[in-house]
């Protein structure tokens, strides 16, 4: 019976995984990756770890994947097209590397001994995570949490604009003309149609960027 | 007859190989990120399998933590997918080729 249901599994989360490699348009991948993420997290129930299992779906095909196919959706990416292959005297080394790995697969399978008979025990369990968690690796934990500050600091800096004008953009003083649409849409019809400019830091204030970067600051 | 332990290991090495081949062909950067995450899940079923096959919790911790890992990529990652095609226009790996904005 666990015989099957690893081969139903474990078929399924091979056949999603070529077709996330397969698969040209990057939605079809985000949902044939969430198709191995399933699968594998059934594994992980018949391995025993059901807190693993339910923070798999939660964590990986719930969260990261909302969040991919979230920017999949926002960039609205044309599928690539099929491109010729530059580096072809690389398909024979593919190819005995390939043969490496079933090889190596081979002797896994035959050369493994048999499953060793300890008794069972409560691993796997979310009490008995949760005090391992907080008592033996509690510096991991609280270096993992550091990381994932980390990362909300970094994705911050990374998505955050600064008003109109692009970080790298630079307003040079007496050469910009700005439309009045750009400073106040609404009331346009209070400017003529373009305002001068004399200088960054004047350009900044009409545009309300709260630091302006001045390069020759004393 | 149960599952051996063999037999995730190889189940892992194959979804590792697809990753890893997944990571080498695919030019569309957010294709590219997907084959990563493949390889951070093979990864991880070999740690539950080698957990529930010795009886040892520290494998499930490890995948606890590689999880936290990969949250913080697929943050960090798809902000810089979105700041590539803010500034290329495409997300083709080759167009973005040179580390200069």
């Amino acid at each position: 019976m666990l015989v099957l249901l690893f081969i139903l599994f474990g078929g399924l989360a091979i056949g999603c995984a070529v077709n996330v490699v397969a698969q040209r348009n990057p939605l079809y991948c985000a949902i044939s990756l969430i198709g191995v993420f399933v699968s594998l997290a059934s594994l992980y129930l018949m391995l025993a770890a059901p807190f693993i299992a339910a923070v798999q779906i939660i964590v990986y095909a719930g969260a990261i994947m909302v969040l991919v196919v979230f920017v999949i959706m926002l960039l609205n990416v044309e599928q690539d097209e099929r491109r010729q292959i530059r580096v072809g005297f690389l398909v024979p080394a593919a190819v005995v590397l390939a043969g490496l790995l079933i090889g190596e697969v081979a002797f896994f399978l035959w050369s493994v001994s048999p499953n060793p008979t300890l008794p069972p025990s409560d691993i796997g369990l979310t009490s008995s995570i949760g005090t391992n968690l907080f008592t033996t690796y509690l510096l991991p934990f609280e270096i993992t949490s550091i990381l994932l500050l980390m990362a909300i600091v970094g994705a911050m800096t990374l998505a955050h604009r600064t008003g109109v004008l692009t970080p790298n953009a630079r307003v040079i003083p007496g050469a910009q003309v700005l439309a009045a649409s750009e400073i106040d849409p609404s009331s346009s019809h209070e400017f003529p149609t373009t305002l001068a400019t004399g200088s960054t830091t004047e350009a900044a204030r009409i545009l309300e960027i709260s630091s302006p970067r001045t390069p020759d600051r004393e | 007859m149960e599952p051996q332990l063999s037999w995730y290991l190889a189940l892992s090495a194959l979804l590792f190989t697809i990753g890893v081949v997944g990571v080498i062909i695919k030019r569309n950067v957010i294709a590219m990120f997907m084959c990563i995450e493949l390889m951070l899940n093979a990864v991880n079923l070999t740690f539950v399998s080698f957990a529930s096959f010795f009886r040892d919790v520290t494998g499930q911790l490890f995948v606890f933590i590689v999880m936290t890992v990969a949250a913080a990529e697929a943050a960090v990652g798809l902000g810089i997918i979105l700041a590539i095609f803010r500034n290329r226009e495409s997300l083709d790996v080759d167009d973005a080729s040179i580390l200069k904005l």
